[in-house]
Protein backbone atom coordinates (compact mmCIF):
# COMPACT_ATOMS: atom_id res chain seq x y z
CA UNK A 1 0.00 0.00 0.00
CA UNK A 2 1.12 3.49 -0.98
CA UNK A 3 0.23 6.78 1.16
CA UNK A 4 0.87 10.25 0.07
CA UNK A 5 0.99 13.09 2.50
CA UNK A 6 0.52 16.58 1.40
CA UNK A 7 3.07 15.95 -1.48
CA UNK A 8 4.69 18.74 -3.71
CA UNK A 9 6.61 18.26 -6.25
CA UNK A 10 8.77 21.25 -7.77
CA UNK A 11 10.14 21.34 -11.14
CA UNK A 12 12.91 24.56 -11.37
CA UNK A 13 11.12 26.82 -8.70
CA UNK A 14 7.89 25.99 -10.72
CA UNK A 15 5.46 24.29 -8.28
CA UNK A 16 4.21 21.30 -10.68
CA UNK A 17 2.07 19.38 -8.00
CA UNK A 18 0.78 20.85 -4.61
CA UNK A 19 -0.16 18.90 -1.36
CA UNK A 20 -1.10 15.60 -3.42
CA UNK A 21 -3.35 13.46 -0.80
CA UNK A 22 -3.83 9.81 -2.45
CA UNK A 23 -3.63 6.51 -1.28
CA UNK A 24 -2.87 3.43 -3.74
CA UNK A 25 -4.65 -0.19 -2.16
CA UNK A 26 -4.25 -3.69 -3.54
CA UNK A 27 -6.68 -4.58 -5.62
CA UNK A 28 -6.58 -1.03 -7.21
CA UNK A 29 -5.68 -0.01 -10.65
CA UNK A 30 -5.13 3.53 -11.25
CA UNK A 31 -5.06 5.62 -14.26
CA UNK A 32 -3.50 8.75 -13.93
CA UNK A 33 -4.94 11.61 -16.78
CA UNK A 34 -3.91 14.93 -17.52
CA UNK A 35 -2.68 17.51 -20.27
CA UNK A 36 1.13 16.87 -21.48
CA UNK A 37 3.56 18.93 -19.39
CA UNK A 38 0.89 18.61 -16.16
CA UNK A 39 3.72 16.74 -14.16
CA UNK A 40 2.30 13.00 -14.89
CA UNK A 41 5.78 11.66 -15.83
CA UNK A 42 7.47 14.10 -12.70
CA UNK A 43 4.78 12.51 -10.06
CA UNK A 44 5.33 8.91 -11.32
CA UNK A 45 9.05 9.21 -11.29
CA UNK A 46 8.78 10.70 -7.68
CA UNK A 47 6.34 7.80 -7.12
CA UNK A 48 9.03 5.24 -8.45
CA UNK A 49 11.23 6.53 -5.65
CA UNK A 50 13.70 7.92 -8.62
CA UNK A 51 13.79 11.27 -7.60
CA UNK A 52 13.96 12.56 -3.93
CA UNK A 53 12.78 16.77 -5.37
CA UNK A 54 9.66 16.68 -3.51
CA UNK A 55 7.83 17.60 0.03
CA UNK A 56 5.57 15.84 2.21
CA UNK A 57 5.56 12.00 3.23
CA UNK A 58 5.22 8.98 0.57
CA UNK A 59 4.39 6.19 2.81
CA UNK A 60 5.08 2.41 1.53
CA UNK A 61 3.40 0.11 3.98
CA UNK A 62 3.97 2.24 6.83
CA UNK A 63 7.62 3.15 5.89
CA UNK A 64 9.05 6.18 4.55
CA UNK A 65 10.22 5.51 0.35
CA UNK A 66 12.97 7.98 1.10
CA UNK A 67 14.78 5.60 4.03
CA UNK A 68 14.17 2.06 1.83
CA UNK A 69 17.09 0.95 0.49
CA UNK A 70 17.45 0.15 -3.47
CA UNK A 71 16.98 -3.58 -3.09
CA UNK A 72 13.83 -3.67 -1.25
CA UNK A 73 12.30 -0.49 -2.96
CA UNK A 74 12.61 -2.67 -5.91
CA UNK A 75 10.94 -5.70 -4.80
CA UNK A 76 7.41 -3.21 -3.72
CA UNK A 77 7.58 -0.85 -7.17
CA UNK A 78 8.28 -1.73 -10.75
CA UNK A 79 8.17 1.13 -12.97
CA UNK A 80 7.95 1.47 -16.76
CA UNK A 81 9.60 4.41 -18.36
CA UNK A 82 8.28 6.43 -20.97
CA UNK A 83 11.60 5.86 -23.36
CA UNK A 84 14.02 3.03 -23.34
CA UNK A 85 17.80 3.93 -22.95
CA UNK A 86 20.33 3.12 -25.79
CA UNK A 87 22.01 -0.36 -24.37
CA UNK A 88 23.63 -3.39 -25.44
CA UNK A 89 22.24 -6.13 -27.63
CA UNK A 90 20.89 -8.52 -24.74
CA UNK A 91 18.80 -11.44 -25.70
CA UNK A 92 15.33 -10.97 -25.00
CA UNK A 93 15.22 -13.95 -22.11
CA UNK A 94 18.31 -11.74 -20.40
CA UNK A 95 16.63 -8.51 -20.30
CA UNK A 96 13.39 -10.11 -18.93
CA UNK A 97 15.29 -11.63 -16.40
CA UNK A 98 16.81 -8.47 -15.27
CA UNK A 99 13.65 -7.75 -13.37
CA UNK A 100 14.49 -10.72 -11.01
CA UNK A 101 17.47 -8.22 -10.01
CA UNK A 102 16.14 -7.39 -6.57
CA UNK A 103 14.89 -10.39 -5.40
CA UNK A 104 17.86 -13.05 -5.27
CA UNK A 105 15.70 -16.12 -5.80
CA UNK A 106 17.41 -18.86 -7.56
CA UNK A 107 18.29 -19.14 -11.25
CA UNK A 108 15.84 -21.95 -11.63
CA UNK A 109 13.08 -20.17 -10.48
CA UNK A 110 14.10 -16.81 -12.09
CA UNK A 111 14.04 -18.76 -15.16
CA UNK A 112 10.63 -20.02 -14.73
CA UNK A 113 9.47 -17.00 -13.83
CA UNK A 114 10.57 -15.48 -17.45
CA UNK A 115 8.66 -18.03 -19.44
CA UNK A 116 5.91 -17.52 -17.71
CA UNK A 117 6.13 -13.87 -18.07
CA UNK A 118 6.81 -14.32 -21.82
CA UNK A 119 3.77 -16.46 -22.36
CA UNK A 120 1.22 -14.13 -20.58
CA UNK A 121 2.93 -11.00 -22.74
CA UNK A 122 2.44 -13.07 -25.57
CA UNK A 123 6.24 -13.31 -26.52
CA UNK A 124 7.36 -16.75 -26.22
CA UNK A 125 8.64 -16.69 -30.14
CA UNK A 126 11.33 -13.79 -29.71
CA UNK A 127 13.17 -16.23 -27.21
CA UNK A 128 16.82 -15.83 -28.14
CA UNK A 129 16.08 -12.98 -30.00
CA UNK A 130 18.50 -9.67 -29.47
CA UNK A 131 16.31 -6.86 -28.22
CA UNK A 132 18.25 -4.43 -30.74
CA UNK A 133 16.96 -6.15 -33.68
CA UNK A 134 13.37 -5.96 -32.64
CA UNK A 135 10.39 -3.44 -33.78
CA UNK A 136 9.65 -0.91 -31.56
CA UNK A 137 6.15 -2.55 -30.10
CA UNK A 138 8.16 -5.80 -29.66
CA UNK A 139 10.94 -3.80 -28.00
CA UNK A 140 8.24 -2.27 -25.36
CA UNK A 141 6.25 -6.14 -25.24
CA UNK A 142 10.17 -6.99 -23.47
CA UNK A 143 10.14 -4.40 -21.46
CA UNK A 144 6.56 -4.21 -20.29
CA UNK A 145 7.60 -8.21 -19.31
CA UNK A 146 10.70 -7.04 -17.72
CA UNK A 147 8.58 -4.85 -15.23
CA UNK A 148 5.90 -8.26 -14.62
CA UNK A 149 8.76 -10.69 -13.84
CA UNK A 150 10.00 -7.90 -11.11
CA UNK A 151 6.44 -9.01 -9.39
CA UNK A 152 6.38 -6.57 -7.20
CA UNK A 153 3.15 -4.65 -5.18
CA UNK A 154 3.49 -1.48 -7.20
CA UNK A 155 3.80 -1.35 -11.08
CA UNK A 156 3.92 1.91 -12.04
CA UNK A 157 2.95 2.56 -15.92
CA UNK A 158 4.16 5.40 -18.04
CA UNK A 159 2.09 5.52 -20.85
CA UNK A 160 2.25 1.64 -21.26
CA UNK A 161 0.29 1.92 -24.78
CA UNK A 162 2.80 3.34 -26.42
CA UNK A 163 4.15 1.54 -30.17
CA UNK A 164 1.66 -1.03 -29.23
CA UNK A 165 -1.05 -2.13 -32.22
CA UNK A 166 -4.74 -1.73 -30.81
CA UNK A 167 -4.92 -5.96 -30.43
CA UNK A 168 -2.38 -6.22 -28.43
CA UNK A 169 -3.01 -2.95 -26.14
CA UNK A 170 -6.53 -4.63 -25.66
CA UNK A 171 -4.44 -7.39 -24.43
CA UNK A 172 -1.71 -6.25 -22.27
CA UNK A 173 -4.42 -4.22 -20.53
CA UNK A 174 -6.19 -6.73 -19.85
CA UNK A 175 -3.10 -8.36 -18.45
CA UNK A 176 -2.58 -5.47 -16.25
CA UNK A 177 -6.17 -5.66 -14.69
CA UNK A 178 -5.79 -8.95 -13.82
CA UNK A 179 -1.85 -8.09 -12.30
CA UNK A 180 -4.25 -5.29 -10.17
CA UNK A 181 -6.28 -7.89 -8.54
CA UNK A 182 -3.92 -8.43 -6.11
CA UNK A 183 -1.62 -5.50 -5.82
CA UNK A 184 -1.46 -1.97 -7.57
CA UNK A 185 -1.29 -0.85 -10.70
CA UNK A 186 -1.09 2.94 -11.24
CA UNK A 187 -0.96 4.39 -15.00
CA UNK A 188 0.02 7.37 -16.74
CA UNK A 189 -2.29 6.96 -20.29
CA UNK A 190 -3.66 9.49 -22.71
CA UNK A 191 -6.19 6.61 -23.79
CA UNK A 192 -9.46 8.30 -21.68
CA UNK A 193 -11.16 5.40 -23.49
CA UNK A 194 -8.93 2.32 -22.35
CA UNK A 195 -8.99 4.38 -18.58
CA UNK A 196 -12.44 4.31 -18.71
CA UNK A 197 -12.95 0.46 -19.58
CA UNK A 198 -10.03 -0.79 -16.85
CA UNK A 199 -9.24 1.43 -14.50
CA UNK A 200 -11.10 1.50 -11.31
CA UNK A 201 -9.75 4.97 -9.67
CA UNK A 202 -8.47 7.77 -11.51
CA UNK A 203 -6.28 11.45 -10.33
CA UNK A 204 -7.15 13.78 -12.68
CA UNK A 205 -4.45 16.21 -12.47
CA UNK A 206 -5.99 19.96 -13.83
CA UNK A 207 -2.91 21.96 -13.78
CA UNK A 208 -2.58 25.04 -11.42
CA UNK A 209 -2.32 22.55 -8.25
CA UNK A 210 -5.32 21.01 -8.92
CA UNK A 211 -6.48 17.29 -8.88
CA UNK A 212 -9.49 15.06 -8.21
CA UNK A 213 -9.25 11.55 -7.24
CA UNK A 214 -11.77 8.99 -6.60
CA UNK A 215 -13.61 6.24 -8.23
CA UNK A 216 -13.56 6.21 -12.27
CA UNK A 217 -17.24 6.62 -12.30
CA UNK A 218 -16.98 9.48 -10.07
CA UNK A 219 -14.10 10.97 -11.70
CA UNK A 220 -14.71 10.36 -15.60
CA UNK A 221 -17.89 12.68 -15.73
CA UNK A 222 -18.56 14.44 -18.91
CA UNK A 223 -17.62 18.16 -16.66
CA UNK A 224 -14.79 17.14 -14.96
CA UNK A 225 -13.80 15.63 -18.50
CA UNK A 226 -14.62 18.74 -20.23
CA UNK A 227 -12.87 21.39 -17.51
CA UNK A 228 -9.54 18.18 -18.33
CA UNK A 229 -9.33 19.52 -21.95
CA UNK A 230 -11.27 22.76 -21.94
CA UNK A 231 -8.52 25.45 -23.00
CA UNK A 232 -10.05 28.60 -21.82
CA UNK A 233 -9.66 27.06 -18.23
CA UNK A 234 -6.19 28.35 -18.59
CA UNK B 1 24.75 -12.44 -30.52
CA UNK B 2 27.94 -14.58 -29.44
CA UNK B 3 30.24 -17.19 -31.58
CA UNK B 4 30.50 -19.38 -27.96
CA UNK B 5 27.13 -20.15 -26.92
CA UNK B 6 28.97 -22.80 -24.39
CA UNK B 7 30.93 -20.88 -22.43
CA UNK B 8 33.15 -23.82 -21.13
CA UNK B 9 34.10 -24.70 -24.68
CA UNK B 10 35.38 -21.01 -24.66
CA UNK B 11 37.46 -21.07 -21.18
CA UNK B 12 38.96 -24.69 -22.74
CA UNK B 13 40.53 -23.10 -26.00
CA UNK B 14 41.78 -19.77 -24.04
CA UNK B 15 43.28 -21.83 -21.01
CA UNK B 16 45.37 -23.95 -23.22
CA UNK B 17 46.44 -20.95 -25.75
CA UNK B 18 47.83 -18.76 -22.18
CA UNK B 19 49.70 -22.13 -20.80
CA UNK B 20 50.74 -22.29 -24.94
CA UNK B 21 51.91 -18.37 -24.94
CA UNK B 22 53.90 -18.54 -21.53
CA UNK B 23 55.46 -22.00 -22.70
CA UNK B 24 56.86 -19.97 -25.99
CA UNK B 25 57.28 -17.05 -24.12
CA UNK B 26 60.09 -18.29 -21.52
CA UNK B 27 61.67 -20.20 -24.23
CA UNK B 28 62.02 -17.19 -27.46
CA UNK B 29 64.49 -14.07 -26.90
CA UNK B 30 67.07 -12.67 -27.87
CA UNK B 31 68.62 -16.35 -27.62
CA UNK B 32 66.13 -19.16 -28.29
CA UNK B 33 66.73 -21.57 -25.40
CA UNK B 34 65.95 -25.31 -25.60
CA UNK B 35 62.86 -27.01 -23.22
CA UNK B 36 64.61 -28.88 -20.17
CA UNK B 37 66.30 -25.46 -19.63
CA UNK B 38 62.88 -24.52 -17.75
CA UNK B 39 64.15 -27.65 -15.00
CA UNK B 40 67.38 -27.93 -15.58
CA UNK B 41 69.20 -26.40 -12.62
CA UNK B 42 72.43 -26.64 -14.33
CA UNK B 43 71.83 -25.19 -17.74
CA UNK B 44 73.38 -21.85 -18.60
CA UNK B 45 69.95 -20.55 -19.49
CA UNK B 46 68.17 -22.07 -16.64
CA UNK B 47 68.68 -18.17 -14.89
CA UNK B 48 67.80 -16.31 -18.22
CA UNK B 49 64.01 -17.70 -18.55
CA UNK B 50 63.57 -17.50 -14.57
CA UNK B 51 65.25 -14.17 -13.98
CA UNK B 52 65.05 -12.11 -16.77
CA UNK B 53 61.78 -13.73 -18.57
CA UNK B 54 59.52 -15.18 -16.01
CA UNK B 55 59.32 -11.62 -14.41
CA UNK B 56 58.37 -9.87 -17.48
CA UNK B 57 56.05 -12.57 -18.58
CA UNK B 58 54.25 -12.06 -15.13
CA UNK B 59 53.99 -8.46 -15.44
CA UNK B 60 52.43 -8.15 -19.08
CA UNK B 61 49.77 -11.14 -18.32
CA UNK B 62 49.12 -8.92 -15.57
CA UNK B 63 49.17 -5.30 -17.20
CA UNK B 64 46.90 -6.82 -19.60
CA UNK B 65 44.14 -7.97 -17.12
CA UNK B 66 44.20 -4.52 -15.44
CA UNK B 67 43.96 -3.04 -18.92
CA UNK B 68 40.92 -4.94 -20.50
CA UNK B 69 39.42 -5.12 -17.34
CA UNK B 70 39.41 -1.43 -17.02
CA UNK B 71 38.16 -1.17 -20.40
CA UNK B 72 34.95 -3.09 -19.72
CA UNK B 73 34.51 -0.91 -16.67
CA UNK B 74 34.98 2.46 -18.56
CA UNK B 75 32.78 1.38 -21.46
CA UNK B 76 29.92 0.73 -19.32
CA UNK B 77 30.11 3.52 -17.23
CA UNK B 78 30.46 6.28 -20.01
CA UNK B 79 28.16 4.06 -22.42
CA UNK B 80 30.24 5.04 -25.19
CA UNK B 81 32.23 2.61 -27.44
CA UNK B 82 35.03 4.28 -28.23
CA UNK B 83 35.82 4.74 -23.99
CA UNK B 84 39.12 3.13 -23.38
CA UNK B 85 40.96 3.51 -19.76
CA UNK B 86 43.02 6.66 -20.82
CA UNK B 87 39.73 8.61 -21.20
CA UNK B 88 40.09 9.21 -17.20
CA UNK B 89 43.12 10.97 -17.84
CA UNK B 90 45.54 8.64 -15.84
CA UNK B 91 47.75 8.15 -18.10
CA UNK B 92 48.42 11.55 -19.21
CA UNK B 93 48.77 12.91 -15.64
CA UNK B 94 51.31 9.46 -15.36
CA UNK B 95 52.89 10.15 -18.41
CA UNK B 96 53.83 14.07 -17.28
CA UNK B 97 54.57 13.05 -13.94
CA UNK B 98 56.76 10.25 -15.06
CA UNK B 99 58.41 12.11 -17.97
CA UNK B 100 59.57 14.82 -15.50
CA UNK B 101 60.74 13.00 -13.49
CA UNK B 102 63.29 11.39 -16.16
CA UNK B 103 63.98 14.77 -16.86
CA UNK B 104 64.82 16.20 -14.34
CA UNK B 105 66.79 13.11 -13.40
CA UNK B 106 65.95 12.95 -10.27
CA UNK B 107 65.70 8.99 -9.58
CA UNK B 108 65.63 6.20 -12.01
CA UNK B 109 65.05 3.98 -9.85
CA UNK B 110 61.85 1.96 -11.11
CA UNK B 111 60.18 1.06 -7.89
CA UNK B 112 60.65 5.09 -7.43
CA UNK B 113 59.17 5.87 -10.93
CA UNK B 114 56.47 3.25 -10.38
CA UNK B 115 55.40 5.41 -7.22
CA UNK B 116 55.46 9.31 -9.13
CA UNK B 117 53.20 7.51 -11.92
CA UNK B 118 50.95 6.09 -9.70
CA UNK B 119 50.44 9.41 -7.83
CA UNK B 120 50.36 11.17 -11.13
CA UNK B 121 47.54 9.39 -12.65
CA UNK B 122 45.57 8.98 -9.16
CA UNK B 123 45.54 12.76 -9.22
CA UNK B 124 44.72 13.30 -12.77
CA UNK B 125 41.58 10.73 -11.82
CA UNK B 126 41.27 12.85 -8.79
CA UNK B 127 40.51 15.95 -10.76
CA UNK B 128 38.31 14.30 -13.72
CA UNK B 129 36.13 12.67 -10.89
CA UNK B 130 36.11 16.67 -9.58
CA UNK B 131 34.68 17.75 -12.45
CA UNK B 132 32.36 15.41 -13.06
CA UNK B 133 30.89 15.18 -9.80
CA UNK B 134 27.61 16.94 -9.07
CA UNK B 135 26.34 15.36 -5.89
CA UNK B 136 26.72 12.13 -7.94
CA UNK B 137 28.57 10.92 -11.15
CA UNK B 138 27.84 12.05 -14.10
CA UNK B 139 29.04 9.58 -16.52
CA UNK B 140 28.16 11.95 -19.44
CA UNK B 141 30.02 14.81 -18.62
CA UNK B 142 33.29 11.97 -17.74
CA UNK B 143 33.81 11.97 -21.49
CA UNK B 144 34.26 15.52 -22.25
CA UNK B 145 35.99 16.15 -19.43
CA UNK B 146 38.01 13.56 -19.77
CA UNK B 147 39.18 13.95 -23.51
CA UNK B 148 39.68 17.48 -23.19
CA UNK B 149 41.71 17.01 -20.01
CA UNK B 150 44.00 14.53 -22.19
CA UNK B 151 44.96 17.26 -24.46
CA UNK B 152 46.26 19.44 -21.73
CA UNK B 153 48.54 16.35 -20.49
CA UNK B 154 49.24 15.96 -23.85
CA UNK B 155 50.41 19.39 -24.32
CA UNK B 156 53.01 19.01 -20.96
CA UNK B 157 54.25 15.68 -22.66
CA UNK B 158 54.86 17.67 -25.83
CA UNK B 159 56.91 20.48 -23.83
CA UNK B 160 58.96 18.52 -21.49
CA UNK B 161 59.91 15.93 -24.63
CA UNK B 162 60.78 19.28 -26.43
CA UNK B 163 63.01 20.47 -24.22
CA UNK B 164 64.40 17.00 -23.20
CA UNK B 165 67.86 15.69 -24.98
CA UNK B 166 68.02 13.28 -27.82
CA UNK B 167 68.97 10.17 -25.40
CA UNK B 168 66.09 11.05 -22.64
CA UNK B 169 63.88 11.64 -25.93
CA UNK B 170 64.09 8.27 -26.89
CA UNK B 171 63.75 6.18 -23.47
CA UNK B 172 60.70 8.53 -23.33
CA UNK B 173 59.54 7.76 -26.58
CA UNK B 174 59.38 4.13 -25.56
CA UNK B 175 57.70 4.97 -22.27
CA UNK B 176 54.62 7.00 -24.26
CA UNK B 177 54.57 3.45 -26.77
CA UNK B 178 53.99 1.48 -23.61
CA UNK B 179 56.94 -1.15 -22.41
CA UNK B 180 57.41 -3.48 -20.46
CA UNK B 181 61.19 -4.11 -20.43
CA UNK B 182 61.71 -1.68 -17.24
CA UNK B 183 58.74 -2.99 -15.27
CA UNK B 184 59.87 -4.87 -12.02
CA UNK B 185 57.41 -7.12 -10.29
CA UNK B 186 55.91 -6.02 -7.72
CA UNK B 187 52.69 -7.56 -5.14
CA UNK B 188 50.56 -4.55 -5.12
CA UNK B 189 49.07 -5.10 -9.02
CA UNK B 190 48.17 -8.89 -8.47
CA UNK B 191 46.65 -8.13 -4.94
CA UNK B 192 44.51 -5.17 -5.64
CA UNK B 193 43.66 -6.94 -9.38
CA UNK B 194 42.20 -10.18 -7.73
CA UNK B 195 40.64 -8.01 -4.95
CA UNK B 196 39.18 -5.84 -7.67
CA UNK B 197 37.97 -9.05 -9.72
CA UNK B 198 36.56 -10.90 -6.54
CA UNK B 199 34.28 -7.42 -5.67
CA UNK B 200 33.44 -7.05 -9.29
CA UNK B 201 32.32 -10.44 -9.78
CA UNK B 202 29.79 -9.93 -7.15
CA UNK B 203 28.70 -6.88 -8.73
CA UNK B 204 27.90 -8.57 -12.09
CA UNK B 205 24.82 -8.68 -12.14
CA UNK B 206 24.16 -5.50 -11.30
CA UNK B 207 26.70 -4.02 -14.10
CA UNK B 208 24.78 -5.94 -16.91
CA UNK B 209 21.95 -3.83 -15.61
CA UNK B 210 23.74 -0.59 -15.36
CA UNK B 211 24.35 -1.46 -19.22
CA UNK B 212 20.70 -1.50 -20.09
CA UNK B 213 20.73 1.96 -18.33
CA UNK B 214 21.60 4.49 -16.03
CA UNK B 215 17.73 4.45 -15.21
CA UNK B 216 16.68 1.17 -16.29
CA UNK B 217 19.25 -0.09 -13.27
CA UNK B 218 18.17 2.34 -10.86
CA UNK B 219 14.82 1.70 -10.85
CA UNK B 220 15.27 -2.53 -10.95
CA UNK B 221 17.28 -1.67 -7.50
CA UNK B 222 20.84 -1.08 -8.27
CA UNK B 223 22.06 1.58 -6.42
CA UNK B 224 23.97 3.22 -9.76
CA UNK B 225 25.01 5.88 -7.92
CA UNK B 226 27.24 3.86 -5.86
CA UNK B 227 28.07 1.74 -8.09
CA UNK B 228 29.37 4.19 -10.86
CA UNK B 229 31.60 5.70 -8.25
CA UNK B 230 32.77 2.31 -7.77
CA UNK B 231 33.18 1.32 -11.23
CA UNK B 232 35.34 4.78 -11.57
CA UNK B 233 37.51 4.28 -8.84
CA UNK B 234 38.36 0.77 -10.27
CA UNK B 235 39.16 2.32 -13.41
CA UNK B 236 41.70 4.87 -12.22
CA UNK B 237 43.23 2.29 -9.63
CA UNK B 238 43.22 -0.67 -12.45
CA UNK B 239 44.60 1.78 -15.32
CA UNK B 240 47.19 3.74 -12.68
CA UNK B 241 49.01 0.69 -11.83
CA UNK B 242 49.01 -0.50 -15.49
CA UNK B 243 50.43 2.88 -16.74
CA UNK B 244 53.25 3.09 -14.06
CA UNK B 245 54.08 -0.16 -14.53
CA UNK B 246 54.85 -0.39 -18.50
CA UNK B 247 53.76 3.07 -19.58
CA UNK B 248 51.09 3.73 -21.74
CA UNK B 249 50.09 0.94 -23.73
CA UNK B 250 47.84 1.52 -26.15
CA UNK B 251 44.53 -0.70 -27.94
CA UNK B 252 44.32 -3.47 -25.38
CA UNK B 253 41.75 -1.79 -22.97
CA UNK B 254 39.88 -0.69 -26.07
CA UNK B 255 39.66 -3.30 -28.28
CA UNK B 256 40.09 -6.57 -25.69
CA UNK B 257 36.29 -5.84 -24.18
CA UNK B 258 34.85 -5.47 -27.68
CA UNK B 259 36.40 -9.05 -28.78
CA UNK B 260 35.33 -10.77 -25.59
CA UNK B 261 31.44 -9.25 -25.80
CA UNK B 262 31.78 -10.60 -29.72
CA UNK B 263 32.75 -13.87 -28.04
CA UNK B 264 31.08 -14.78 -25.01
CA UNK B 265 27.87 -12.16 -25.13
CA UNK B 266 26.65 -9.13 -22.49
CA UNK B 267 26.53 -10.83 -19.22
CA UNK B 268 29.16 -9.81 -16.68
CA UNK B 269 29.94 -13.07 -14.95
CA UNK B 270 31.38 -14.26 -18.14
CA UNK B 271 32.69 -10.80 -19.86
CA UNK B 272 35.10 -9.99 -16.28
CA UNK B 273 37.28 -13.70 -16.14
CA UNK B 274 37.21 -13.57 -19.99
CA UNK B 275 38.31 -9.92 -20.82
CA UNK B 276 41.21 -10.64 -18.00
CA UNK B 277 42.02 -13.75 -19.29
CA UNK B 278 41.92 -12.69 -23.10
CA UNK B 279 43.99 -9.64 -22.20
CA UNK B 280 46.64 -11.18 -20.20
CA UNK B 281 47.58 -13.64 -23.20
CA UNK B 282 47.23 -10.65 -25.95
CA UNK B 283 49.25 -8.63 -24.35
CA UNK B 284 52.21 -11.17 -23.74
CA UNK B 285 51.62 -12.22 -27.16
CA UNK B 286 52.37 -8.64 -28.08
CA UNK B 287 55.26 -8.90 -26.19
CA UNK B 288 57.07 -11.74 -27.05
CA UNK B 289 56.63 -10.15 -30.27
CA UNK B 290 58.10 -6.87 -29.52
CA UNK B 291 61.59 -8.73 -28.36
CA UNK B 292 61.45 -11.09 -30.07
CA UNK B 293 60.37 -9.99 -34.16
CA UNK B 294 63.65 -7.30 -34.46
CA UNK B 295 66.22 -9.43 -32.43
CA UNK B 296 68.40 -8.43 -31.16
CA UNK B 297 66.49 -5.38 -30.86
CA UNK B 298 63.28 -4.46 -28.73
CA UNK B 299 60.61 -2.80 -29.79
CA UNK B 300 57.99 -1.10 -28.12
CA UNK B 301 54.93 -3.20 -27.06
CA UNK B 302 52.35 -0.77 -28.20
CA UNK B 303 53.30 -1.04 -31.67
CA UNK B 304 52.37 -4.78 -31.55
CA UNK B 305 49.35 -4.41 -29.70
CA UNK B 306 47.79 -2.72 -32.59
CA UNK B 307 49.30 -4.87 -35.13
CA UNK B 308 47.74 -7.74 -33.98
CA UNK B 309 44.59 -5.71 -32.80
CA UNK B 310 43.77 -4.08 -35.37
CA UNK B 311 42.85 -6.99 -38.52
CA UNK B 312 42.00 -9.20 -35.49
CA UNK B 313 39.73 -7.02 -34.44
CA UNK B 314 38.11 -5.84 -38.00
CA UNK B 315 37.89 -9.07 -38.71
CA UNK B 316 36.03 -10.23 -36.11
CA UNK B 317 33.34 -7.09 -36.45
CA UNK B 318 32.68 -7.96 -40.01
CA UNK B 319 32.31 -11.88 -39.50
CA UNK B 320 29.55 -10.81 -36.85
Amino acid sequence: MMKLNQVSIFQEDNSLINALDVEFKPGEFWGIIGKNGVGKSTLLNVLAGMSKHYTGEILLNGQPLKQINHRIRAQRISYLLQEQEPCLAFLVEEAIGMGRFPWLTSKLEDEQITIDVMSRCQINHLYGRSILKLSGGERRKVEIGTCLAQQSDHLLLDEPLNHLDVVYQKHIMQVFKNYSQKRSVIMVCHDIQAVKQYCSHVLMLLGNDCYLSGTSATILTKTNLNKLFDDTSQ
Amino acid sequence: MSVFQNASKLWIISAFTLLGLIMTAMLVGSVSTPIDALWDVNSPYHNVIWQLRFPRIINALLVGACLSLAGLLIQNLVKNPLADPYLLGVSGGAAAVQLLVIVTGLSLSPNILFLFGFAGSLVAALLLLKLSYYGELRPNKITLNGVVLAFGFAALISFVLATASGQQVKSMMFWLMGDLSFARFNWLMPILLFIMMFLLMNKARALDLLARGDLFAQKSGVNTRQLNLQSFVMTALLTSMAVAQAGTIGFVGLIIPHMVRMLVGYQHKHLIPMSMTIGAGFLLLADTLARTVMNPIQLPVGIFTALIGVPVFLWLNRKL
